[in-house]
């Protein structure tokens, strides 16, 4: 089985500061792996284990972060085989139905069993990226996949967690899925898999090597914003001895009715 | 805001259906529903606000909803050019929003908070970005426009048993490849949904040891409320599940009430507990950045307020 696992690189959301025009700085958050796509990875490297004869290839577009080594050893050293990235500096801020296009040209290239996909990412966590690269490849695609029933080749039987039920899903493969952040805890890479991740291949693939089509303009970004804040009372009592305490909790009384 | 000359409007959930035929109502002049199941379904649809019910049939087990995205594409498509399509924003909302964005070429927008149609300028949504960090506001090009929205950002419709109409019936198009449902079961209840707790206390660092936790679940008993805590307090000391952290990639409360402990009030948090009605913070330190946040504060030791609290509320 060839499974391709797709992943994000996302500013550290610890890191990154508000600016007084209610913008977002994100020079201080370095690229990471977005959280959801390490289930992905995750899930790759269980499937991988059930079917035995299995290659798993991480895949990623964007910009120059994904030229940095480190972040490239962090995706191999999380158990795929190996690496192709696309790089462009017009995919710094793509937007999903940009992303979803770019994959599916990308995946096209290099063949595939199973894509799996995160639910949504760190940043502008749209949720369809998964699933519109799987209806262009045109072939079976679900969110929501919560566990991997089995897998063998052909076919694989997975749950899903939606608000109200568990759906238990048999997708004959080609397929793409993308999974919940309950699917699995992902592992953390070790010394050994830290130093493998450094003799595994990685390529480089540019627009013109996956001939990518021209893209529709279906959406533009706007404005990204911090929201506006609700004016607080901000009474502050200075101290904590028995009548400051009392004071505070004459508050409290209040803000409980 | 101008109106659309239709609105299409589905929700797998029929909870949710009052709010989506509100929406269509609010932005289209005919309101065009969707509707998978019985007789009642389409009554309910008309008398929602509905002026046409597209009628895809009874509920079939053995297919999933998503299976009737080519069937909902065919419709839409023949219909009128420029037109919204409303979904709930819930996961099999999500995942027909896009494998029609795909199928009509469409732009597609999730989770939104507010939804706009502006003069012959498209469709507008705010949805959260960054882990609530931010709100991104995205504007959909294509003339047909796909948008699933959040709970409560339409007063729900009532129904009116006076509104009626004969629904419209929609021939099944098989999908191209499509996923067979083998078993459906209820979903277990989750332990703990924090997200609609009306009382939260969080902890976070400033709480200082772990023993320290029994006052505060003791006060949290006292006062009704559900307990929280800061991303250090469930990633790095492992002291509350992970359900229980608020802010960024956590939960997201709107509470009436939100004390903080021990928190510093970081912005990644705070974006969490920024709705609650009231935020109450005790902090041993003056300049922390939670008591801009907070509408009461004190500055002092915890293990002197928390314990005076208790007794002050036992009763």
């Amino acid at each position: 089985m060839k499974i391709i696992t797709c992943y994000k690189l996302v500013p550290e959301e610890q890191d990154i500061a508000v600016k007084a025009d209610a913008s977002l700085d994100t020079s201080k958050a370095a690229p990471k792996i977005s959280q959801f796509d390490l289930n992905a990875i995750e899930t790759a490297v269980e499937i991988k284990a059930l079917v035995g004869e299995c290659k798993i290839t991480a895949l990623s577009i964007g910009g120059k972060a994904l030229d940095n080594p480190k972040a490239r050893k962090d995706i191999l050293s999380r158990g795929p085989d190996d690496l192709t990235v696309v790089v462009d500096e017009k995919f710094e801020q793509a937007l999903p139905h940009q992303t979803a296009r770019v994959l599916a040209a990308a995946a096209q290239k290099t063949g595939f069993d199973l894509i799996i996909c995160g639910d949504g990412s760190g940043d502008l966590y749209a949720q369809q990226v998964g699933l519109q690269l799987g209806e262009l490849l045109e072939v079976a695609t679900i969110n929501a996949v919560s566990k991997i029933v089995s897998a063998q080749d052909g076919k694989i039987t997975v749950e899903r967690a939606l608000d109200d039920e568990v759906e238990v899903l048999e997708i004959t493969l080609p397929a793409v899925i993308s999974v919940s952040a309950d699917i699995n805890e992902p592992s953390i890479p070790s010394m050994k898999t830290i130093l493998a991740a450094a003799r595994k291949p990685v390529t480089k693939l540019s627009v013109e090597d996956i001939e990518l089509a021209e893209i529709p303009v279906l959406v533009e970004s706007v404005s990204v914003l911090a929201p506006e804040h609700t004016e607080r009372k901000q009474i502050i009592i200075h101290g904590d001895d028995e009548a400051q305490i009392a004071e505070f909790a004459e508050h409290l009384r209040k803000a409980l009715k | 805001m101008s109106k659309l000359s239709n609105v299409w409007v589905f929700s797998d959930i029929a909870s949710r259906l009052p709010e989506v035929i509100a929406g269509g109502v609010q932005l289209g002049e005919k309101v065009s529903a969707f509707v998978l199941g019985s007789e009642d379904d389409i009554t309910k649809a008309y008398s929602l606000g509905a002026t046409h019910v597209y009628y895809l049939g009874e509920k079939d087990t053995s297919k999933i909803i998503e299976d009737y995205a080519e069937t909902m594409a065919h419709a839409i498509s023949n219909g009128d050019s420029n037109t919204l399509m409303l979904l709930g924003a819930t996961k099999r909302g999500k995942a027909l929003a896009a494998k029609l964005g795909v199928q009509l070429k469409a732009g597609v927008i999730n989770d939104a908070s507010e939804v706009s149609v502006a003069d012959g300028d498209g469709v507008t949504a705010k949805h959260m970005v960054y882990g609530g960090l931010a709100i991104g506001e995205e504007k959909i090009l294509s003339p047909i426009a796909l948008v699933t929205i959040g709970n409560g950002i339409f007063e729900a419709a009532q129904a009116d048993s006076s509104k009626t109409g004969e629904a419209i019936s929609v021939s099944f198009i098989e999908p191209k490849s499509s996923i067979k449902c083998i078993e459906r079961r209820a979903k277990q209840g989750k332990s703990v949904d924090l997200g609609k707790a009306k009382r939260v206390i969080a902890i976070g660092s400033g709480i200082g040891k772990q023993e320290n936790l029994q006052m505060v679940a003791e006060l949290g008993a006292i006062l009704g409320a559900e307990l929280g805590c800061s991303r250090p307090i469930a990633e790095t000391e492992k002291w509350m599940e992970r359900e229980r952290y608020i802010g960024v990639s956590g939960v997201m409360l709107k509470p009436d009430l939100y004390l903080a402990l021990g928190i510093s009030g970081q912005i990644q948090h705070m974006v969490g507990a920024l709705s609650s009605k009231t935020i109450l913070a005790v902090n041993k330190d003056k300049n922390a950045p939670i008591f801009q946040y907070a509408d009461y504060g004190i500055v002092g030791d915890l293990n002197k307020v928390v314990p005076a609290l208790i007794s002050a509320f036992k009763g």
